[in-house]
């Protein structure tokens, strides 16, 4: 695993030491160079290789988030070029060095095998985030959304380091690939209960869970592009990857514990694509539309079926290519614009054709159309659920209905109809604009051709 | 090396061909259009090779190919299945579409993205392609769903008419209703037969096939817009006029019923959900003809006709035909799609002008078009030895003789009737009489594209239905023998009709328009059905998410429960507790006091 943990460390001094035109690019570059490494990954041998050291380790399950974490960073430095063209060259060092950070912190909590070092690294993802946000967010809000997503997410996971405590005292270690053969089945007892609840809302609050998601709108319509890409595409995907590691330790409880947060998560879902619909900004409809696709996340993890494990995985990933896509065109959107309100770029299609088919394939992606892997996903979801209830089918069909519609409708109102006047002397799409749509829609599009590399362990 | 498959599989290359050459230059060659369209007619008479085949030994075929993935038992691959239906209706699709796509260079000349059209037509037709031929359920869904967001695409090709996104919206919406109940069939087959291959479904037991059933009845209400589902239709007319001769007349619209026909021996012993599709299919079939009556739209009349006829379809189905509903549906893609190109064709005559009570006397000034217009009507009316009549006529004789619904047999045959009713209205005010239209337009349909076009449809239009219901033997037998009055009723009550509308037509033609009467209203308002359903679904719908999602819970409930209340109690037993009163010369005196205690304490301790 140091060999994509060095590198990226390596990245901060290249940033500091590169001349001033070439940040951008040499930090790319190596960005992508570390990706490729990454990749190797996702081949998994099935005989303990990828047991790296008494540290790390990768799976199934997560060498796609690993690959998913590195492939965004040069994304991230694509998207935020324009952000950041009228910083100084020291801010702008500084604001590549944390998100260089904030991909070592996410590669070693994805990597980690020791249950307290996950532990510490899923702390220390927020350090950097949250100096993203507070420091180069756009509006005075940003302050606000720091602290709320710093609270939430805090409380939630400080039971969680009083329950790996407990944990280790009893069995004696807490690495990931002992305690699944040494773990016993919990007794159902109040105190159990509370390990449970402990163990489960870190995870739940970072997907986050409906009634707890207030943090994510307010950090993603805050967050500058690179945040709120990686907001969306990784730091949530901790929460499902944090939930499906615990899971193996908290068995017989989860039978009967998951009936209130997957009730939650199934009232949620529609609740919070239905907030869609009556979205006017761009970014905050995004960030609902996640918490409506982790919803079903949840559901999925709750359910703990193989086929459930399986859509949880492939939802996540397509999802964090598809959400930060989206977030990407809104934010090429808001450096023409200069706004976040929709009805404000109406009818783009006009000027910007091809940033068009870009925002349909996005949207299209959204609403799941098959054969992409956001419906194997969703496919997954929706049948571990039918299996689980007959029921569910008549929410997750409301769910789906919602989800195409408001796709839709963002798809409409940003592109379709007449112009309005005062977009007329905006700039075209530039060539890395483009670029960086591609380089989010080419994963999506070979997944689909061999979609049981994001399956996960289950598979 | 058989033939067959490899027929098959080069008619589906060459239509993806122009795809691939859509990154090329050729894409920007204004010969663009040229090239899909002689592509289309390759695959055409590609395909009718091993149609061909078919026809003379009966052959069918599966082909499996490349390995997609196996989630745990369920192995998924790609796979053809070339049978019965998938082989007839190719060629019938691809024939159409053939023509429509000439249809289209002379309609959409104009079009700056001319191209673009051509290409999203082309991508219509492979998924529509994969619809037919999909042996999987996973594959099939790629169809269904590729079609449904291509007529999005192309109902919207008019983008900036907000009419034109809305309607657009209006088909994804009603059609992803529909899919509901498709990934529940899904959802239900995998789990309960651990397979998604259609043989493997139809060979599985279960005793109770009504959850999936029900959930691809309501995936066919959708995508072939039965009531309940329909309204999406004829607001689809907002698109261009070779959109709805291909989607919303011939393909796209049928396939929900193509569904139906895929999954018949699941639905061939269940009663109930055979009685379901019959009253469904009947009232669809009667209400839309009722709507159709009343419109002055050409177009709307002929969407209406259609959704009429999908319903006839569904009654087909319901009675436990399904090959003669399969021969409806491809007897009808030819007089329709006819049907659309000559409203299309009248349409572009006259300035974009689509209603009929401003056209009158065509039949002087496009004598070509008119032809094609009564002949497609004869044909839909079901005149005898015209195309639709190979097929209707059985369909109302199987359910005159059938042991079925007499309520559902009753409404089908008055729909039936109006059929005749609402063809003579077209034919009334669009060809005959005086001319109402500016006389300062200059006609001319004398344009190749347009005539052959419409040409080889009308030659489909007489003689398909023969060539086809006498070259295939229908598989399920219809009733022989009847009673002639049996025999004679669907004749009967389509004359009626037809002398019925005449009569009316001519006496009413002069009359004053009085106040209209409320079965007028209810027929021209669509049976109020787009009132209420558009009005209060969304404006409820909308209101709850606002109001109560947005509003109450997300702004008020969820941010006062956990971080207002928190930060307010914070505060007010900060303010509370803490003894920060802003005394400076007391706190100086007490940090002088302690500093001196300890002091005092720490020297003198030890």
């Amino acid at each position: 695993m140091l060999k994509i943990i060095i590198p990226t460390i390596m990245l901060i001094p290249l940033t500091w030491m590169s001349k001033p035109n070439m940040i951008w690019i040499n930090t790319t570059t190596y960005g992508l160079l570390i990706s490729l490494i990454s990749l190797f990954y996702l081949n998994q041998p099935n005989d303990n290789t990828l047991n790296s050291s008494l540290m790390f380790f990768s799976d199934s399950l997560s060498a796609p988030l690993l690959a998913l974490t590195t492939w965004l960073l040069p994304l991230m430095l694509m998207a935020s070029q324009h952000h950041l063209s009228k910083e100084p060259l020291t801010r702008k060092k500084l604001y590549i060095s944390m998100l260089i950070l904030l991909q070592l912190f996410l590669i070693m909590t994805f990597t980690a095998s020791e249950l307290i070092f996950f532990y510490i690294l899923f702390e220390a993802t927020l350090i950097p985030t949250l100096i993203i946000i507070t420091r180069w967010g756009n509006q005075t809000e940003r302050l606000n959304a720091g602290l709320y997503f710093l609270f939430y997410t805090l409380m939630g996971s400080l039971p969680l380091l009083v329950a790996l405590l407990y944990i280790h005292n009893f069995m004696g270690s807490l690495n990931f690939l002992m305690i699944q053969y040494w773990i016993q089945p919990l007794p159902n007892s109040w105190s159990n209960i509370f390990l449970w609840l402990a163990c489960m809302m870190a995870f739940m609050v970072k997907m986050p869970l409906y009634g707890l998601h207030l943090w994510l709108p307010k950090a993603h319509v805050e967050a500058p592009i690179a945040g709120s890409m990686v907001l969306a595409a990784v730091l949530l995907k901790l929460g499902g990857y944090g939930m499906m590691r615990i899971t193996t330790l908290l068995n017989p409880l989860t039978n009967f514990m998951a009936y209130p947060f997957m009730m939650l998560s199934l009232w949620g879902m529609i609740m919070t694509s239905s907030i869609c619909l009556r979205q006017t900004d761009l970014k905050s409809l995004i960030a609902y539309s996640s918490v409506s696709h982790m919803a079903l996340v949840i559901v999925a993890v709750l359910i703990q079926t193989p086929c459930s494990y399986m859509g949880a995985t492939a939802l996540m990933i397509a999802h964090g290519l598809t959400s930060s896509m989206l977030f990407c065109l809104a934010n090429s959107n808001y450096e023409r614009i200069h706004s976040r309100t929709m009805i404000l770029a109406r009818g783009l299609q006009t000027l910007l054709p091809l940033m068009a088919a870009w925002w349909l394939l996005a949207s299209l992606t959204n609403l799941a159309l098959p054969p992409t892997i956001n419906l194997i996903g969703e496919l997954f979801v929706v049948m571990s659920s039918f299996s689980w209830s007959n029921i569910t089918i008549i929410l997750m069909g409301i769910n789906i209905t919602i989800t195409a519609l408001y796709s839709l409708y963002m798809l409409i109102t940003t592109q379709r109809g007449k112009y309005s006047h005062h977009i007329k002397n905006i700039k075209p799409s530039f060539t890395r604009e483009n670029a960086l749509m591609t380089l989010h829609l080419l994963p999506l599009l070979l997944l689909s051709l061999n979609p049981k590399i994001i399956l996960g362990p289950i598979y | 090396m058989n033939m067959f498959s490899s027929c098959m599989i080069t008619a589906l290359v060459i239509l993806t061909l122009p795809i691939i050459m859509s990154s090329t230059k050729l894409y920007k060659n204004k010969l663009y259009p040229y090239y899909v369209k002689t592509a289309t007619s390759y695959a055409f008479m590609i395909s009718m090779i091993p149609t061909m085949m078919f026809i003379y030994s009966g052959q069918e075929m599966i082909i499996s190919n490349w390995h997609w993935m196996t989630i745990q038992t369920m192995k998924l691959s790609m796979s053809f299945k070339l049978d019965y239906f998938s082989m007839i209706f190719v060629p019938v699709a691809l024939f159409v579409t053939w023509s429509i796509m000439e249809f289209s260079m002379w309609y959409m000349h104009s079009d700056p993205y001319i191209n673009r059209f051509f290409k999203y037509l082309l991508l219509f037709l492979i998924t529509m392609m994969v619809l037919v031929t999909a042996n999987n359920m996973f594959q099939l869904f790629i169809g269904w769903e590729g079609v449904g967001i291509m007529s999005f695409l192309l109902i919207g090709w008019w983008y900036g008419r907000t009419d034109a996104n809305t309607a657009a919206l209006q088909a994804v919406l009603y059609n992803r209703i529909g899919d509901v109940g498709f990934i529940m069939a899904m959802a239900w087959f995998q789990l309960n037969l651990n397979t998604w291959d259609l043989q493997q479904i139809f060979i599985t037991t279960n005793d109770n096939f009504n959850l999936p059933l029900l959930g691809l009845l309501l995936a066919a209400t959708g995508k072939s817009a039965q009531f309940g589902l329909h309204p999406w239709l004829p607001s689809a007319m907002e698109g261009p006029t070779p959109v709805s001769a291909l989607l919303h007349s011939s393909t796209m619209v049928v396939a929900g019923v193509f569904l139906l026909i895929r999954f018949h021996p699941l639905m061939e012993h269940n009663q109930t959900i055979q009685t379901l599709t019959l009253c469904l299919g009947a009232i669809t079939t009667l209400l839309t003809a009722i709507c159709a009556l009343t419109q002055n739209d050409i177009k709307k009349i002929v969407a209406f006709s259609t959704s009429s006829q999908l319903g006839l379809m569904m009654v087909t189905i319901g009675i436990n035909q399904p090959y003669l509903a399969f021969l409806h549906i491809c007897t009808h893609a030819f007089f329709k799609a006819m049907l659309f190109m000559c409203s299309g064709s009248i349409i572009h005559s006259l300035n974009d002008e689509q209603d009929i009570r401003k056209m009158g006397g065509l039949f002087k000034v496009l004598p070509f078009t008119t032809t094609s217009l009564i002949i497609g009507s004869l044909a839909l009316t079901g005149m005898p030895f015209l195309t639709g009549f190979y097929s209707k006529d059985l369909i109302i004789e199987s359910a005159n003789t059938s042991n079925t619904n007499a309520w559902a047999l009753l409404i089908t045959l008055v729909a039936t009737s109006l059929t005749a009713a609402y063809s003579t209205r077209i034919m009334f005010f669009a060809l005959l009489g005086q001319p109402r239209f500016s006389p300062m337009i200059l006609i001319n349909e004398n344009n190749p594209l347009l005539i052959n076009s419409i040409k080889r449809l009308l030659i489909g239009s007489v003689f398909a239905g023969y060539i086809i219901s006498h070259s295939i033997t229908p598989t399920t037998i219809p009733q022989m023998t009847m009673p002639h009055y049996l025999k004679m009723t669907a004749l009967a009550v389509t004359i009626l009709g037809f002398i019925l509308a005449l009569e009316l037509n001519l006496t009413t033609q002069g009359l004053k328009f009085n106040y209209p009467s409320n079965y007028f209203k209810f027929s021209s308002l669509l049976g109020y059905y787009p009132t209420i359903m558009h009005r209060l679904t969304p404006k409820t719908s909308l209101t709850i998410s606002q109001k109560s999602a947005s509003m109450l819970l997300d702004s008020i409930w969820l941010e006062n429960i956990l971080p207002k209340s928190i930060s307010y109690f914070q505060m007010k037993s900060s303010t509370l507790i803490s003894n920060q009163k802003g005394l400076i010369k007391l706190y100086f005196l007490s940090f002088m006091l302690t500093m001196i205690l300890s002091l005092l304490i720490l020297n003198y301790h030890g």
